[in-house]
């Protein structure tokens, strides 16, 4: 079977829609796909397909309505948002949805370079983002947005939340100071080098003299940029009438650079401005690679993309207006066809039609909707056009009523104490009483270098790896788990994950595929099997319903007379016989009593009847299966406890606790009581895992001690879940748990070291054996030992 | 040895320089995406479509003496 040239999908249209790309004639699936590659042949853009690696997203085939909603951008209400002055020009911030590899970045730029009124465009591949510059007088966001559309790529504005924002800075700012750190630390070392290697005291004071001067113009910038982050930690510590690490780190520190300062100017004494530099350039390499990779996981998830639409068609006197979708008020009257999404809550007039609304409840079978039935915004209305008399204004829609009790439960989690932090306040509080007993002590004896035995103390206990310990053992776990599809968001929720004894699991999406699959059929013994599954899956291809998904085809037959029933099913003529395929009413019950192969009780399971000039020919049972390897991985997660919560029927979620062998299930549960259920397990004293995957598991992902959001998740809940997996398996999870023990254990073994170096060299330090050049290099020696041994998890 | 009174100097500026650089390329964005700019070297679209075509050409030609 031939494939799609552009999106890589497989190809049932054969020829129809050419393209000449590169001197070669290629094929398309669809006519998405096909204007969506015209149009980047006709560019010039042809080197895109050279060049990418990933197939591109598949082509909007209904183009020409998606641009016509774009106009809705260029109203001014709309642009206040996410439009931002940058001197004379507008500024925006896109995601952009199909972006699969970097020749998508290049392809976006060109194309948007060409477009009059963009100044400046920058795509962020990794982060899926687009920063536009544009002149209003010379274009529209609308034509911006379309130009994206054309070249088969959805851009929507975005706001990125002020946390983002945070830390986007503090990165920045890391990397001047650490990169800073880093030259200037090669170029002193360089100066002092020589100085180091002057062994027959060759060179002259003056020369000497002169290194020392340098090195104090190299330093001071270290000093007073790079180690900024130690002095405002330390001083806010202080404020707050307590001591953290980054206390004695300041003060050796400023210990060294002012003892330093007065021996070059009065030339007595020694400098140590290499070890100054060196010091700041490793503590923070460590500090700015743990905030990064806090950084890195939390931008995985932020692309929150907009639930409800932000245009509605409005009904008024006859007349259909578009408007923004919060404009809406209780009592106004919306149109909704099919394909489209339901902007805000209320009840149906008129019409019927099938919702999908599996963003609310996760369940993926469609309910059919008929006047006086309630609509939800953010859902999908699939078959038919609808009628909808707003109940509620968007601000209060349910939509966002679960997203506020997500932020809720996030405000509520419970915290753990951090170990490492409390024992290294006890630490040093110690180093600085026995610094000052160090100092009072030699200084009444009356000896002269008191002083830089004080700093020996300071340097040579600095935390610094008591500091690594966690960090690093978390960061390398995180990498690891990041190789086998993991994503952390919260590097402390490791150590959380040793503590868990309550596993909560949510069933569709989550345990089960979230989609119909055929688990059994019948045929007629005269026809064919391979036949009835062409005929019906030739049926099934210009369906919405989830069921047609089950059946697929690569040769797929004509289809004339198409019609379809809402909530019945769908006919057609192939061949010259007329198929009807869907319920047993809507096949027509005469046929029953001929099939006696099959016992009555099982025919009442059946979903699926297809019949061929009303006679039937086949029948299929549907229903969602379970994850491949579902059972096995449950058994190799190490929980007391297992417990089901769905939004599902009673038999339904029962028979797959069961075949799982959980041990309590709880069936038609709402967001609500989810998040109930595990509050008051909470209180009882349980650690939770939560694992979800839909909106309405967003606020239970958010309360729960630690949530993982499983690959198919929607983005709501993987914004709320600490682990997020790139799977849609589950298989990495007992991984997770092994890693998480060793993990805790490797910290252990770093504190014991640290801790237990620091004790070995303390009485060296303070007798005054020590020098602080060979106490900075003791103390970073014993930060690599622990940095070795973390790594040894990433194996 | 008095020639490094001069050389050392010069050595702190051109560190300076590259501070400097170093501070601009953080300011605007150089290391915000560093997963796609590897590739920007395999778009050859600065030629000129003559060029671009005797580049076609040759590896046309490449390709058909391998085989």
């Amino acid at each position: 079977m031939s494939h799609c040239f552009h999106c890589g999908l497989p190809n049932t249209e054969g020829q129809k829609y050419p393209v000449e790309i590169n001197g070669e004639t290629q094929y398309m699936c669809c006519p998405g796909c096909y204007a969506v590659s015209q149009a980047i042949v006709d560019n010039g853009l042809a080197d895109y397909y050279k060049f990418r690696t990933e197939p591109a997203a598949k082509g909007d085939e209904m183009l020409d309505e998606t641009m016509v909603k774009l106009a809705i951008y260029d109203k001014p209400e709309v642009q206040e948002e996410f439009v931002f002055d940058v001197q004379q020009h507008k500024q925006i911030q896109l995601t952009v949805e199909g972006i699969t590899c970097a020749a998508c970045g290049w392809l976006i730029e060109k194309q948007m370079a060409k477009v009059a009124g963009v100044k400046r465009i920058a795509v962020n591949v990794s982060t899926r983002r687009a920063l536009v510059d544009f002149a209003p007088g010379e274009t529209k966001l609308s034509h911006i947005l379309s130009t994206f559309q054309r070249i088969g790529y959805r851009a929507s504005p975005f706001q990125q939340d002020k946390h983002e924002d945070i830390f986007k800075r503090e990165q920045k700012s890391f990397l001047k100071k650490v990169g800073l750190a880093g030259i200037m630390t090669m170029q002193v070392m360089m100066l002092m080098m020589g100085l180091y290697f002057d062994l027959f005291g060759n060179i002259e004071t003056e020369t000497r003299q002169y290194f020392y001067w340098i090195s104090l113009v190299l330093t001071t910038p270290v000093v007073l940029y790079s180690g900024s982050v130690f002095y405002l930690s330390a001083f806010k510590a202080i404020s707050a009438k307590s001591v953290n690490m980054d206390v004695p780190v300041t003060i050796a520190i400023f210990g060294t650079y002012i003892a330093g300062i007065k021996a070059t100017f009065l030339e007595v004494g020694e400098v140590y401005f290499e070890s100054i530099c060196m010091f700041i350039f490793f503590l923070l390499l460590s500090r700015s690679l743990e905030h990064r990779a806090r950084h890195k996981a939390a931008l995985y998830s932020s692309n929150m993309l907009q639930y409800i639409p932000v245009s509605a068609s409005l009904v008024e006197q006859d007349n259909v207006t578009t408007v923004l979708a919060k404009q809406l008020r209780p009592g106004q009257l919306v149109l909704i066809k099919a394909g489209e999404t339901i902007p805000v809550d209320g009840r149906v007039i008129e019409g019927n039609s099938e919702v999908n609304e599996a963003m609310l409840n996760g369940e993926f079978e469609p309910a059919s909707k008929a006047p006086g039935n309630r609509v939800f915004g953010g859902t999908v209305n699939l078959s038919g056009t609808i009628t909808v008399k707003v109940t509620r204004s968007l601000k209060d829609a349910m939509v966002n009523q679960i997203v506020r009790m997500q932020e809720t439960a996030m405000a509520t989690k419970p915290k753990i104490a951090q170990i490492a932090d409390q024992l290294s306040r006890y630490f040093v509080t110690a180093v600085l009483i026995i610094s000052a007993l160090t100092f009072s002590y030699w200084t009444w004896q009356g000896n002269a270098d008191a002083f830089w035995i004080t700093i020996s103390v300071l340097v040579a206990t600095c935390p610094c790896a008591l500091g690594l310990a966690t960090p690093s053992a978390l960061t390398c776990a995180m990498a690891k788990l990041n190789n086998s599809g993991v994503i952390l968001k919260r590097a402390d929720a490791i150590e959380q994950i040793t503590h868990i004894d309550t596993l909560v699991l949510d069933k569709t999406g989550t345990l089960t595929e979230g989609r119909f699959s055929i688990t059994k059929q019948w045929c007629k013994s005269d026809i064919e099997t391979e036949v009835v599954m062409n005929i019906a899956a030739s049926l099934e291809m210009r369906s919405e319903h989830p069921i047609a998904a089950a059946f697929t085809t690569s040769m797929p037959l004509k289809v004339e007379n198409y019609t379809t029933t809402i909530g019945g099913g769908i006919a057609g003529d192939i061949n010259g016989n007329h198929y009807k395929m869907g319920s047993e009413r809507f096949i027509g019950q005469s046929a029953r009593d001929k099939i006696e192969a099959i016992s009555a009780q099982e025919l009442d399971k059946a979903t699926v009847w297809l019949s061929r000039d009303d006679e039937i020919i086949a029948i299929f049972w549907l229903s969602d299966t379970l994850k491949a390897d579902i059972d096995a991985t449950l058994q190799r997660i190490p929980v007391a406890q297992k417990v089901l919560l769905s939004g599902d029927t009673q038999p339904n979620v029962e028979d797959v606790a069961t075949s799982l062998r959980l041990d309590d299930c709880l069936a038609k549960q709402s967001p609500q009581d989810k998040l109930d259920y595990v509050a008051s397990s909470q209180v009882a004293g349980k650690h939770i895992m939560m694992l979800g995957d839909g909106v309405n598991d967003a606020p239970v992902l958010a309360k729960a001690d630690i949530s993982v959001a499983v690959g198919n998740a929607t983005d709501l809940a993987k914004s709320s879940a600490d682990v997020v997996l790139l799977n849609e398996n589950i298989t990495a999870l007992p991984q997770l748990f092994s890693l998480a023990d060793r993990a805790k254990l490797t910290i252990k073994q770093n504190i014991l070291w640290a801790l237990g170096y620091n004790l070995l060299v303390l009485p060296f330090a303070v007798s005054g054996v020590l020098e602080p050049w060979m106490a900075a290099l003791g103390m970073s020696l014993s930060s690599v030992i622990v940095v070795m041994n973390s790594t040894r998890l990433l194996r | 040895m008095t020639i490094i009174y001069v050389l050392i100097p010069i050595a702190v500026i051109i560190v300076a320089i590259a501070v400097a650089v170093f501070f601009w390329a953080v300011k605007s964005n150089q290391f915000e995406d560093l997963d796609r700019q590897g590739y920007s070297i395999l778009f050859d679209d600065d030629l000129p479509p003559e060029e671009k075509a005797l580049a076609e050409q040759r590896k046309k030609d490449l390709e058909s003496r391998s085989e």
